[in-house]
């Protein structure tokens, strides 16, 4: 292999891991080491709550590229529910801010340490996702080489004394989104790190069968759908509410609501609302073209992956529009309609209206935008800022 | 920003302290007074050694500038020297760096919780010295208004992993000379972070006399002027070896070494008549004594800018430097203002030279002045440092 030494920082790392920070990494990765010879240094957890070691800690290779898995030595803090109310809510001193990412975990000193040992053997090493130790207390050991894939949205904690200096620090900084960019410039004045908006790299769409969708779950009729971890975080309570209220004023009498993804909260039971659980990914594909949209109700996103995969199949979208990511996404590719509060059926008769429009907005602009080349060439602008002249 | 930048230096220690960072820190405040708002941020500390808590914690003045001191809740450790040596060796851990930093001192958590509810009320914050605590865990909580000035020199310290992001987040660093700036650059690579050489103005009594000197300390002939603390550290063993080795020599001029410096010797001076100590002087007297000298002797290794060395020029006196030491040997060589020796020998042949050819001397000695009249002024300073605040400013606004 040719091309540069990189290395990969990321908090969770496999196949198996869920999360959309996680994902982006892993593309990355594999697109990078097309060019370069790449790896990967993470740690043993699995889930982003207890960071329960559950891979081996040592060098596996994945996918052709090599991963460093180092022990955890610390999941989250028992009481950090406590300490994050205290930091966030309560008058508190600047070593509680201090202590957040080791409290809040994964606490994995032996990446650390690895990076203070092996940190210059590499051109440039890129650190995924702000908020988690890897990244806030890896990358000032090397911020010579360091890029900052900071995968930030509006929220307290990038307030706090560990993150100040992390967006002054490295040689270049990846966002996902120019509201990404926008926001971190607004808090930090970092416009001084040269910087890259990544987007994301979707390839061709698997082969969608929609009647066997609507067979296999009986849904014969137009129906919305919801694609994701069915729970409140992601504003699916919020959804329902909007849900319910343009039914009762006589909206869209004969499409269903379809949730796809692992339930997390109390669902309603009425006809037209449908929570089908964890789908596979032929469900999924089906699910997504024969979609009238897809919605996203979140307001915490920082990428939203799943409206691309809706765009590949020609599927327009509807976003909260308190979430200036997915929203300006959706409005950048003129592919789906954002509501406010009370305005979710409205925005749905207007995509509905003309919803082969939308979609070819959404399909073009995927093309365009998320294709691999494009992709690439985005990565390669952020490695080669990173390594400088 | 407004005309008057509201500004706040962090330094370890503040006030009547000895140090050179510290006396530069004082210096500039005073010098900033009529174009900034100042306050200082500092420690109840009064000494490097120990970090012992002297001054009282809470709000002081100096010079009519509002001081905040906070405890220093750790002072130099018992350990330090074994934690020192664990973070200097070639392989150590990263957690040595930590304790490292924490061993040395000064730890005061307060100055940085108040840098952290009270620095964005400044339009920028100076850090004096990079080595410490406060600059340490408290300049990543201020970046975006943070002005370093690191004071580096060529030491182990410098290259630990702990100080690596300072040289990258602060806005814009000040350094003392080119040669701290190439060093720096040259170890962290962090040419993007505006700089400029600023250092420090030197102030000269337009009336200097050498005969004054003479007569009140009763010295004849040709001498040679060392300025300072005696201490090995800063090269004085070299300094008598070589020049008594000179004198010892079969047809040397003869000549004498003045010491001058505050505080008791901290090493044996070998007993020589022609090796003479005459304890501190006034300001008034220093200048004096430099006018009559044949040359101001510097023989420290391990100068970030040396005061004395700029002093020396300023009052148009040439200076003998060793030549193993990079930041003076080769501000030396730009400045045109005095000698470099590698050995004993040339350094008696340049002190020969010095004594035989008076002319010689001046001449250096007014390349020398040139130097420091186009870099290290109050004014030339002043506005190098209106220039980095409104750096600041404009990035923040």
């Amino acid at each position: 292999m040719t091309g540069r030494r990189l290395l990969l920082v990321v908090q969770r790392y496999g196949a198996e891991v869920v999360g959309g920070s996680e994902q982006h990494a892993r593309l990355a990765a594999q697109r990078l080491a097309r060019r370069h010879t790449v790896e990967v240094a993470t740690t043993t957890a699995l889930d982003y709550w207890t960071w329960a070691p559950y891979y081996v800690p040592g060098v596996v290779v994945v996918d052709g590229i090599r991963v460093r898995r180092f022990a955890v030595a610390a999941g989250r803090d028992p009481e950090f529910k406590a300490f994050e109310h205290h930091v966030l809510e309560e008058q508190h001193h600047v070593a509680d801010e201090l202590a957040w990412p080791r409290r809040q975990g994964p606490d994995c000193p032996d990446l650390l340490e690895f990076l203070h040992r092996h940190g210059r053997e590499y051109d440039a090493i890129l650190f995924y996702t702000y908020i988690y130790g890897p990244t806030a207390l890896g990358l000032p050991i090397v911020p010579e080489r360091a890029a900052l894939i900071s995968t930030a949205h509006d929220e307290y904690p990038l307030r706090l004394a560990p993150y100040r200096a992390l967006f002054h620090v490295p040689r270049a900084i990846g966002y996902l989104t120019p509201e990404e960019r926008a926001m971190v410039h607004a808090r930090f004045h970092n416009e001084q790190v040269p910087d890259e908006v990544l987007g994301y790299a979707v390839g061709d769409a698997p082969a969608a069968d929609v009647a066997a969708f609507r067979a296999k779950h009986g849904i014969p009729g137009p129906y919305v759908l919801y694609l994701g971890q069915v729970s409140e975080g992601k504003g699916c309570d919020e959804l329902l509410a909007e849900w319910t209220a343009y039914r009762e004023g006589g909206g869209a009498p004969d499409v269903t609501l379809v949730f796809a993804g692992t339930v997390r909260m109390a669902m309603p039971d009425r006809p037209d609302v449908r929570a089908l659980g964890r789908v596979s990914e032929t469900d999924k594909a089906g699910a997504l073209a024969g979609a009238v949209a897809l919605v996203q109700p979140s307001r915490l996103e920082s990428l939203g992956i799943v409206l691309f995969e809706a765009w590949q199949y020609g599927t327009p979208a509807l976003v909260h529009a308190a979430n200036l990511i997915t929203s300006g996404q959706t409005a950048r590719a003129g592919a789906g309609r954002g509501y406010d509060q009370g305005g979710f059926g409205a925005a749905l008769d207007a995509v509905r209206a003309a919803r082969d429009a939308y979609g070819a907005a959404g399909l073009a602009y995927v093309r365009s935008e998320c294709s691999f080349d494009a992709f690439d060439e985005r990565l390669e602008r952020l490695v080669e800022a990173t390594v400088g002249a | 920003m407004r005309d008057r930048p509201s500004v706040l230096v962090v330094v370890q220690r503040y006030g009547d302290v000895s140090g050179g960072a510290e006396a530069h820190a004082r210096a500039l405040v005073a010098h900033l007074r009529p174009h900034a708002d100042l306050a200082v941020a500092t420690t109840t500390a009064a000494d490097y050694r120990t970090w012992t808590n002297v001054y009282t914690a809470g709000i002081d003045a100096v010079d009519g500038v509002a001081v905040h001191r906070f405890p220093v809740e750790s002072g130099r450790t018992r350990d330090f020297r074994l934690r020192e040596h664990r973070a200097f060796a070639k392989v150590h851990p990263l957690a040595a760096e930590d304790a490292f930093v924490r061993a040395q001192g000064p730890v005061a958590p307060e100055l940085l919780e108040h840098l952290r509810r009270h620095g964005r009320e400044f339009d920028a914050i100076l850090f004096f010295t990079y080595i410490y605590y406060p600059t340490v865990y408290g300049l990543p909580v201020v970046p975006e208004r943070a002005v370093l000035v690191p004071t580096a020199h060529d030491e182990p310290a410098l290259r630990l992993s702990v100080y690596r992001r300072l040289f990258h987040a602060p806005r814009a660093i000040a350094f003392n000379s080119e040669e701290e700036r190439a060093l720096v650059h040259r170890t962290f690579a962090n040419e993007r972070v505006p700089d400029d050489v600023v250092g420090v103005g030197v102030d000269v009594p337009a009336d200097r006399d050498g005969t004054r000197f003479r007569a009140r300390f009763g010295i004849e002939g040709p001498y040679l002027l060392y300025l300072g603390r005696i201490v090995e550290s800063k090269g004085c063993a070299t300094l008598f070896d070589h020049f008594l080795r000179w004198q010892r020599t079969a047809g040397a001029s003869p000549a004498v070494l003045v010491l001058a410096g505050r505080g008791e010797p901290e090493m044996p001076i070998p007993s020589d008549p022609r090796i003479r100590l005459i304890g501190g002087l006034s300001d008034q007297q220093k200048f004096d004594a430099l006018a009559g000298a044949a040359a101001l002797v510097m023989p420290s290794l391990l100068e970030s800018l040396s005061m004395v060395t700029l002093e020396a020029w300023a009052a148009g006196r040439p200076v003998i430097v060793d030549r193993r030491s990079p930041v003076l040997s080769s501000m030396t060589a730009r400045a045109g203002g005095g000698l470099g020796y590698r050995s004993w020998m040339q350094f008696a042949e340049i002190a020969e030279l010095l004594i035989a050819d008076p002319a010689l001397g001046d001449r250096l000695g007014r390349s020398g002045e040139r130097f420091v009249q186009g870099t290290y002024t109050w004014p030339a300073v002043v506005e190098k440092y209106r220039d980095l605040f409104a750096e600041v400013g404009a990035r923040n606004a």
